[in-house]
């Protein structure tokens, strides 16, 4: 389970919704699977169904999260059009190329999907060990 | 010349578990070379064709090696290095 105020729930919907058309992107930070901060991110790769973290600014708040005694506990980012589900490509991506090991196995994975911009799917998953697995997200009221 | 070295998670498996490694090298082309030495394995993690992968960034301290001189990059003593896998995906 990953637990998130409604204040960092909101804050990544906003950013989501405000990158439309485009995909979004972004870091959660916090410890034991609770979000602490959000860190909406930079989508270097702009398209309705890509995106990559800016590099630089991935490295910046990797090294802020760490100076603030935290760890990357999610990464989230925005289906335009698509379900709450990760893709093959989120999934290929989830790996170190041509191996079995996850880039960052600690995760969890956050999609929104703005299928129903009215009413946003918004879903977690770990990938890791060659499976998909859904986690609960716990939204503090 | 010691730099230190960060290895991200996916490939602690090949440095005993170490998320940090000491090596000698003038260059992250010399780097990767030293990684390797101590680390069989890495290279071909980190690198194909002499090149680094595209979804791996380098830095040297708070650099980029893309905008220094990529595998060019010079290192000297005290030179921390990270080791950072893009984060990308798509549907």
């Amino acid at each position: 389970m990953l637990t998130l105020s409604r204040a960092d729930f909101e804050t990544i919907l906003q950013h989501c919704l405000r990158e439309l058309p485009n995909e979004a992107c972004g870091i959660l930070a916090g410890k034991s699977n609770k979000v602490e901060r959000v860190y909406p991110m930079r989508n270097a790769k702009p398209g309705p169904v890509s995106y990559e973290m800016d590099a630089e600014e991935q490295f910046r708040v990797m090294k802020d999260i760490r100076q603030k005694g935290l760890a990357m506990t999610g990464i989230f980012h925005s289906h335009p059009s698509g379900r709450a589900f990760p893709s093959g490509i989120d999934v290929e991506k989830a790996y170190w190329p041509g191996t079995e090991l996850p880039n960052y196995p600690d995760v969890v994975y956050v999609i929104v999907s703005l299928m129903d911009r009215e009413k946003p799917d918004v879903r977690g998953y770990s990938i890791k060990e060659g499976t998909v697995k859904e986690v609960s997200l716990n939204v503090l009221s | 010349m010691a730099i230190k070295v960060r290895i991200p998670t996916p490939l602690q498996k090949l440095t005993n578990g170490k998320a940090e490694v000491e090596c000698a090298a003038r260059n992250i082309t010399e780097l990767v070379d030293a990684l390797e030495k101590d680390y069989p394995g890495l290279k071909e993690r980190l690198s194909e064709g002499g090149k680094i992968r595209r979804f791996i960034n380098i830095y040297v301290n708070d650099e980029d090696i893309r905008f220094v001189n990529k595998e060019e990059t010079t290192l000297k003593e005290g030179d921390n290095v990270s080791i950072v896998p893009a984060i990308a995906g798509g549907c």
